[in-house]
């Protein structure tokens, strides 16, 4: 018995009955276009969500001094900065930037409000890696020449009615832990949707913010560094690891310093998974309600098969045949109904602010209220080949109810 | 004691605490002469140290609140004020030690840095913040001063002189105004306004006598613009000035001692 035999009998059999191949064909398609869009859409909003919160301030990887994630301060300060960037840069990362983080309080006018100073080179800083550059909804960034201008959130702009060209002084700990006090002039005013960073963070000259902190040139409170793809965090902070071990630093991927990103996305994908999991059993019982049917109706053929001298593990095999060209077609049906789906999702999207608004934040990070796909290549495999694998392990029980056939007790059967 | 220091509000608490010399003119004639008049005023108040008791009174819309307080200077950096009554916060204790404050709180005995969060909340319940405290030392080093009037205004020979920040000064008004009583020398009101020219607070001078041989206002009074009733006021009952203090007095040992 050749197998080329049992593919031809098992392609025959399965259009026997037409709809019901078609129905078992549409159920993997079915199950293959659910499967692809939420695991592509999730891939999409975690990508987005990871991207957005590094443009915030801390990177896909991050350099910083021994102990600043777990209790970030002013006189936890990152020196050999320059070193730092050459090693990053060795390392293939897109961009490394330098920032100077500080707890404060600003005021301007006799109002005050609590929030975070940043402070960034704008010699090199771009939107591409920083949101808040990105987001400016009036005035503009300012330029390296302007050591005391300043970018500050819609909210915080409009509580201490701050508008480009205004005062306003922030009071902080320098690295010595002493008070200290900087005035910086408003340039532009950002709008990022989410309020906590609306309310709270002021991007100021790095140069400028140094100085006021007390840090040398080479000081920083840590380096931002951008990747193309963010799934390499791990791979670049292993490579970096090898650069500065034991020398009081430490290096951090997001998952470190946006822990609660990281908590959110992953209890997120565990909802994913579990939500995609039930749909397979749907997809799998539909699968095998199918083929049990047509075992069962084909009992007689079954007993004939093995009277005239088929071993049973051939009429098994048999079965599984028609189960691999089940999912061989169902999938290929899939990929036919979901690829326009997928493109379309892709590159143009559904948009929901309607539902959601357009200010829906997680985990301190914006949400993009645009649904949009992005499935990274390897997840599409791991989805296809499980689909496939949910359908010939459909096929096993029918295979082996075939299989146990009684050709005398089959015969009988009209 | 700077008149500068007593133009911002924590220094018109405990107005003898901090005196700030003040700059040498050298800008315009109407700058230097601002500055002359300001140095009469500075010299009236001017002292290396100084110790005494007054009686604060803070009117909000949800509390009112008494306090005596004692206190004690030297030089522009260093003082302490302690509570006196009411008896259930008396000890509880400022310290200033150059750009750095500390709190005692006796009920729980612990001492508190303040740090940069603490900054603008208020001072002992006041219409004062503790960056004004901490500030109160600096006013000479980050406004320029101009007249802007003279002349008889309300019934009262008067100078009003304007206070400009300087571009790199980190402070929060865009202009001071101080009106000055020409004949004595003696501050009679300031106003702070912000960079839209809104009137922000007012803080008046009045009750002038003699302490100590000098000639000063023993009450201000402390008015937010925005908070129509409200008030803090303070009223000095006895102040004296030129005391020898160990160096250990302005210490954090020192801050927990009743």
């Amino acid at each position: 018995m050749d197998n080329i035999f049992l593919l031809k009998t098992g392609w025959r059999s399965i259009w026997r009955n037409r709809r019901r191949t078609l129905i078992t064909l549409s159920s993997v398609a079915f199950g293959l276009l659910v499967s692809v869009t939420f695991t592509g859409s999730a891939d999409y909003a975690y990508t987005n969500m990871i991207d957005t919160s590094a443009t915030m301030g801390f990177g896909h990887v991050t350099v910083a001094a021994a102990g600043y994630n777990r209790a970030p301060s002013p006189s936890l300060v990152l020196s050999g900065c320059d070193l730092v960037l050459a090693a990053a840069v060795k390392s293939g990362v897109r961009a490394a930037r330098l920032r100077i983080v500080a707890q404060a309080m600003l005021a301007a006018g006799g109002r005050s409000s609590g929030g975070e100073v940043m402070g960034i080179d704008p010699a090199v800083e771009t939107g591409g890696f920083n949101v808040f550059l990105r987001d400016i909804v009036r005035g503009r960034m300012f330029t390296p020449a302007e050591t005391r201008g300043a970018l500050v959130g819609e909210v915080m702009a409009r509580r201490l009615k701050l508008v480009p060209g205004r005062r306003l002084v922030y009071t902080t700990t320098d690295r010595h832990g002493e008070m200290v006090s900087g005035v910086a002039r408003i340039s532009g005013i950002f709008r990022t949707g989410v309020s906590g960073v609306d309310n709270g963070v002021v991007v100021l000259p790095l140069a400028r913010l140094r100085q006021v902190l007390g840090y040398g040139r080479d000081e920083a409170s840590f380096a931002a560094l951008f990747l193309a793809d963010q799934r390499q965090s791990r791979i670049v902070r292993n490579s970096l690891a090898r650069h500065f071990t034991g020398i009081g630093r430490e290096i951090l991927t997001w998952r470190e310093t946006q822990a609660d990103l990281a908590g959110l996305i992953a209890m997120d994908r565990a909802g994913n998974y579990l939500m995609q999991f039930l749909i397979w059993l749907l997809v799998a019982a539909g699968i095998f309600n199918t083929m049990q049917m047509s075992v069962m109706e084909r009992r007689r053929q079954f007993g004939i098969m093995q009277a005239v001298g088929m071993a049973p593990r051939w009429i098994f095999f048999l079965v599984m045949a028609e189960a691999l060209w089940l999912g061989v077609c169902g999938l290929a049906v899939g990929v036919v109904v979901t690829l326009p789906c997928y493109l379309y999702l892709r590159h143009v999207g559904l948009n929901l602010e309607t539902l959601i608004g357009n200010d829906y934040s997680a985990a301190g990070v914006l949400v993009d209220p645009v649904l949009r796909l992005r499935l990274f290549p390897e997840t599409g495999l791991v989805i296809v080949g499980f689909l496939f694998f949910i359908v010939l392990a459909a096929g096993v029980y029918p295979g082996l109810v075939a299989a146990r056939t009684r050709p005398i007790a089959a015969m009988r059967q009209r | 004691m700077s008149f500068f220091a007593k133009v911002m509000p924590f220094a018109a608490v405990i107005f003898v605490l901090f005196p700030v010399p003040v700059q040498a003119a050298g800008i315009g004639r109407d700058t230097a002469r601002a500055r002359a008049i300001m140095t009469r005023v500075d010299d009236l108040w001017r002292a290396e140290s100084s110790h005494g008791v007054m009686v604060m009174r803070v009117v909000t819309a949800h509390y009112q609140r008494n306090l005596k307080l004692e206190e004690w200077s030297r030089g522009r950096d260093e003082s302490l004020v302690r509570i006196l009554y009411p008896p259930r916060e008396n000890g509880t204790a400022t310290l200033k030690s150059g750009n750095t404050v500390y709190t005692w709180l006796p009920r729980t005995d612990r001492v508190i840095r303040l740090t940069s969060s603490t900054m603008m909340a208020t001072w002992m319940g006041s219409h004062f913040t503790n960056d004004d405290l901490v500030k109160a030392s600096r006013l000479a080093d980050d406004y320029d001063p101009g007249i802007v009037f003279t002349g008889v205004r309300h019934g009262i020979d008067l100078i009003e002189i304007a206070l400009r920040p300087r571009p790199d000064a980190a402070v929060v008004w865009d202009r001071i105004l101080v009106e000055v009583d020409r004949s004595r020398t003696l501050p009679l009101v300031c106003r702070y306004y912000d960079e839209d020219g809104q009137l922000v607070r007012s803080l008046f001078f009045s009750g002038v006598k003699m302490m100590d041989n000098r000639l000063l206002p023993t009450v201000m009074r402390m008015v937010p613009a925005d908070k129509p009733g409200e008030f803090t006021e303070i009223r000095y009952q006895s102040l004296e000035f030129g005391l020898v203090f160990a160096d250990s007095f302005f210490s954090v040992n020192q801050l927990r001692r009743r």
